[in-house]
């Protein structure tokens, strides 16, 4: 755009130097003069740049809490609601190396010269309109499963039980990022103030099982009042939450409100945002005294419900009490309880101990999905079962169809969730006919992680937190929501 | 061609600037906030914008005529067309979402001032060929009626400026409409009428009017009343899309296949133009399509709630009542009651100001008293009803009359009975209602299912179900034997 007065030249393009300066400058001016717009221009990406309001979902969510049903050890999928006749047609046949396609293996297998195909160790059947292929081990959930959407193509990438639980529960391999429910209560808060966003419940069948540990429901980097409490069966559900004997209720107050004066003086003098959230947890903590004793208390429960559950669950610590308490746990307002049943990794006597099992988990699953729906809970709580990952269609050891086991399996296996957001009575994702690859609609654990979070009404990748110079996620690079389950 | 006139060199330096300076904002749009009073210059865009258009219109008038133009009214023009799509640009960063008529109008003013710019350069540096100009006026002034065109559009709505006749179209459905004028008709204005008008009547055929449907085209009548499936304009219709008969043609709209349902059940019950929604049974499939189709104005109704203050929400909040917006920035709100050691009715006093503004309220295991209740009376955006576990009577749901909007009501033990039928009758949107465990007989709730197949009850766990995991049967897992 040079342009100069006539009289300069007679080429009206010629410009002179003093002429292409003074264009120039104003040129600057302008951009200079435009630049003033852009707030932070100079700041470089800094702080503060986190684009959503914590404590508000990102778009009205379907789900307002979830019930985690998690299976430590990693059920075999071959055993609960993967059918696969090929397995018995081609009992005692080698796996094709074509279907193995160099998939690594764990220390249990890698010398075994041979991979005998083994058949399920249990009878399947069809159930309900949908038609769901559902394990005799677990006729309760057979008759709900008009009800819940199992998801047949889930797949990880780790093959031994501690990075692949710790991926399933935080998004990595590598211990330290926060757990799934420590997201959900950093992103949406709490529901109810009186009792913790995220509980852990556990419980331990007579299988083959692996540890758990408090890393699982650690806060990672986000503030620890995002951890996951655990609850345990028993006198004291909340360790130390108790006053001593002889301290009462006006006294405890009393305690409270000098101690909290003093620490606003010091928070006042330091101005550390610290004390504040110390001061509130305090008051938390005042607050659960009364709570959790009333949520944990399931005397009050009708003799129908715990029929429904089975009896175990009135015995503490069973995995059938604290499927009731889950239940009692999400009408409170916990956004996010989890539960792990330990005792599925079947590597050895599986048919026998994955019997014990499933009469651990069967009935008050499926208990625990007719009670939220006949609550009208299932329209906004989602319930999901399931394992770290699923178990070879090969034996560990020796072909023995009357004692075998299953060795990890990373590349397909099953769960399946219910309400909240999720269709109901469908099936997800094939796997081929050895079950042993995914052969249609894949679901990652980031995937997986995706669809959670959408169904609570969070964006996986706007839910960040900043921390060593980087922004975190769940899903962190990964991850697209599976919107075929959703409704 | 150019009378000279000695034009001061700041004005050449002033166009270079404001065109960089408009080429900066439109790059950067995204990263540009603007301070208030920068702002509120944008809001001279609606006054400055004639200033272009009938300035550069007499210049292109002109230049198209005589090809004599004062340079003056150039620079004038090109100086206002600049200020304008500046201005403009100021006006729009303030606009939360840009529409598609917005970003468009955006475009194409940006267009008009560079275009200006081109032929002020051009001028300026005697490259002007004649041909070359006559191109870029008529171009220019194309430009400048789509740049106006939008902008109307943008100010005054999209049918503004359609043509009266095109524009009369309503999409309210009544909540007891006439099948065929209120569902049908739309239908086959949405897509059918495009060809089957009266200026452009395919096969003889127009679908403008009920009298005209019935007469059919010139293959005869397209509806058959004794037999529906024999009807002409259903057969078309189910064709596969390769099919050169199929109805639309490929390539055009097509009808959903709810459209398609709803045709069939028109035809089916008679094809006449007097049928209401409230002559049919409510099996008949046709009302559930009607209710589904009525449905989407009532979720629209979340904008038109009340602003709510943060500020407000955060001193409502407090140990026992939670208050949240649906999602961010929706004014739309989840309310959830805890029982506090001391709870009392009087609570619902202080959320007596953002009672328009629940859409779910949980109030469940609470001793609930008149106050609550005259309180969840007044939430008359309220979708969503969380009374369970209480003594909610049928006296107290008779009072929650006038909640039309509510979706789902858990109301399961609680004292209701069957009076309470009635009132559930009454929330034309309801749709799920739990009602386990209260003084509701089993004949009673029976004849109300098979009355509204579009309310789904939930009176508890089925029997059967509950029979299976009620009595043990020992080892009930068959494991495989080898044979």
């Amino acid at each position: 755009m040079e342009k100069e007065k006539k009289s300069d030249s007679e080429n009206p393009l010629k410009v002179n130097r003093r002429h292409f300066f003074s264009q120039l400058s104003v040129g600057i001016g302008s951009l200079a003069l435009g630049s003033l717009l852009i707030p932070d221009l100079f700041k470089g990406k800094g702080e503060g740049l986190l684009g959503q309001e914590l404590g508000i979902p990102h778009f009205a969510p379907k789900a307002k809490r979830i019930i985690y049903l998690f299976q430590a050890g990693a059920p075999s999928q071959l055993e609960t609601f993967d059918y696969k006749p090929t397995l018995k047609k081609r009992m005692g046949e080698d796996l094709p190396e074509s279907i193995r396609n160099g998939q690594r293996l764990t220390g249990m297998t890698s010398g075994q010269s041979k991979f005998p195909l083994m058949p399920p160790a249990v009878k399947f059947n069809q159930h309900g309109q949908s038609g769901a292929w559902v394990s005799e081990f677990f006729p309760h959930i057979a008759k709900i499963s008009d009800e819940i959407c199992f998801v047949k193509s889930m797949h990880t990438e780790a093959i031994n039980h501690d990075p692949a639980i710790t991926f399933f529960q935080t998004g990595s391999q590598q211990s330290g990022r926060p757990s799934m429910g420590s997201w959900m209560s950093y992103g949406l808060g709490n529901e109810n103030k009186n009792l913790p966003s995220f509980v852990v419940l556990t419980s331990r069948g007579k299988g083959n099982s692996q540890g758990l540990y408090s890393k699982l429901w650690s806060s990672g980097f986000l503030d620890s009042k995002h951890q996951g409490v655990l609850l345990r069966s028993g006198k004291d559900p909340v360790l130390y939450l108790n006053d001593p004997d002889g301290l009462s209720r006006s006294d405890k107050r009393h305690l409270l409100d000098k101690v909290s004066s003093l620490n606003k003086i010091h928070h006042v003098e330091t101005g550390d945002d610290e004390i504040e959230s110390r001061i509130a947890q305090y008051e938390m903590a005042y607050r659960m005294q009364m709570s959790v004793p009333d949520v944990m208390d399931i005397k009050k429960e009708p003799e129908s419900v715990i029929k429904l559950y089975g009896e175990d669950c009135q015995v503490p610590g069973t995995y059938a009490a604290n499927a009731l308490q889950a239940r009692r746990l999400a009408e409170n307002g916990v956004r996010f309880i989890q539960l792990y049943h330990q005792g599925w990794d079947q590597h050895g006597n599986l048919t026998n101990e994955m019997r014990g099992q499933a009469k651990d988990v069967d009935q008050a699953s499926a208990a625990l999905i007719l009670d939220l729906k006949q609550r009208g809970m299932l329209e906004d709580t989602l319930v999901v079962w399931g394992g770290e990952f699923g178990r070879t269609n090969f034996c560990q050891g020796n072909f023995n169809p009357d004692n075998f086991g299953r060795d990890h399996h990373p590349r397909a296996f099953s769960i399946w969730m219910a309400g909240g957001g999720i269709k109901p009575g469908i099936t997800y994702g094939k796997t081929d006919e050895f079950g042993y690859n995914v052969v249609e609609n894949p679901v990652h654990i980031n995937d997986f992680h995706a669809t959670l979070m959408h169904a609570m009404g969070i964006n996986h990748e706007e839910l960040t937190y900043k921390y060593q110079g980087r922004r975190f996620r769940l899903t962190d690079v990964a991850g697209n929501v599976v919107k075929d389950i959703l409704t | 061609m150019m009378k000279k006139t000695n034009i001061k060199p700041w004005v050449g330096y002033l166009i270079f600037g404001l065109t960089v300076f408009l080429v900066f904002c439109l790059i950067f749009e995204s990263s540009i906030q603007l301070p208030s009073l920068v702002a509120w210059l944008g809001r001279w865009h609606p006054l400055i914008l004639h200033f272009p258009i009938v300035l550069l219109v007499v210049a292109i008038f002109l230049g198209l005529t005589t090809n004599k133009i004062p340079k003056l009214l150039l620079v004038v023009a090109t100086i206002s067309a600049l200020l304008t799509a500046i201005s403009g640009f100021m006006l729009a960063v303030d606009a939360s979402e840009k529409g598609d008529l917005l970003i468009w109008h955006q475009r194409l003013g940006s267009a008009v001032a560079f275009l200006a710019v081109l032929w002020y350069v051009l001028v300026t540096l005697n490259l002007a060929r004649t041909i070359l100009i006559k191109v870029l006026q008529v171009v220019l002034g194309i430009t400048i009626f789509f740049a106006g065109h939008y902008g109307g559009m943008v100010t005054h709505g999209e049918d503004f400026l359609a043509l009266p006749t095109l524009g009369n179209k309503s999409n309210i459905i009544p909540e007891n409409p006439l099948i065929y004028a209120h569902i049908v008709q739309p239908i086959l204005d949405d897509k059918c009428i495009s060809c089957h008008n009266g200026n452009k009547k395919k096969g003889e055929l127009l679908l403008t009017n009920f009298k005209e449907i019935k007469k059919g085209g010139e293959n005869g009548e397209i509806i058959d009343e004794t037999d529906y499936k024999n009807s002409t304009i259903l057969k078309l219709v189910h064709l596969p899309l390769e099919d050169e008969n199929h109805m639309p043609p490929e390539g055009k709209p097509q009808l959903s296949i709810s459209e398609i349902q709803i045709l069939e059940r028109w035809i089916a019950l008679g094809a006449n133009d007097t049928l209401q929604l409230s002559h049919l049974n409510s099996d008949e499939t046709l009302v559930g399509l009607v209710r589904k189709l009525q449905q989407p104005t009532v979720k629209k109704d979340w904008s038109k709630l009340p602003e709510i203050d943060d500020e407000v929400l955060k001193n409502l909040n407090s140990n026992y009542v939670n208050i949240t917006r649906f999602a961010n920035q929706s004014n739309a709100l989840n309310v959830i009651v805890f029982t506090a050691p001391t709870y009392n009715d009087s609570i619902f006093i202080e959320l007596d100001p953002i009672a328009k503004n629940i859409v779910q309220l949980d109030l469940s295991a609470l001793p609930l008293g008149e106050q609550a209740i005259s309180f969840i009376a007044k939430c008359v955006n309220l979708e969503w009803l969380e009374v369970d576990k209480t003594s909610f009577t049928d006296e107290n749901l008779e009072k929650l009359k006038g909640l039309t909007k509510l979706e789902v009501i858990k109301a399961y033990d609680t004292e209701i009975t069957d009076k309470s039928l009635a009132v559930f009758e009454n929330f034309k949107n309801l749709k799920k209602m739990y009602v386990a465990q209260t003084n509701i007989t089993i004949n009673a709730l029976d004849a109300f299912k098979k009355e509204h197949q579009n309310i789904s009850v939930d009176a508890g766990i089925n029997p059967s179900i509950e029979t299976f995991f009620v009595v043990k049967e020992k080892d009930t897992v068959a494991v495989k034997k080898e044979e």
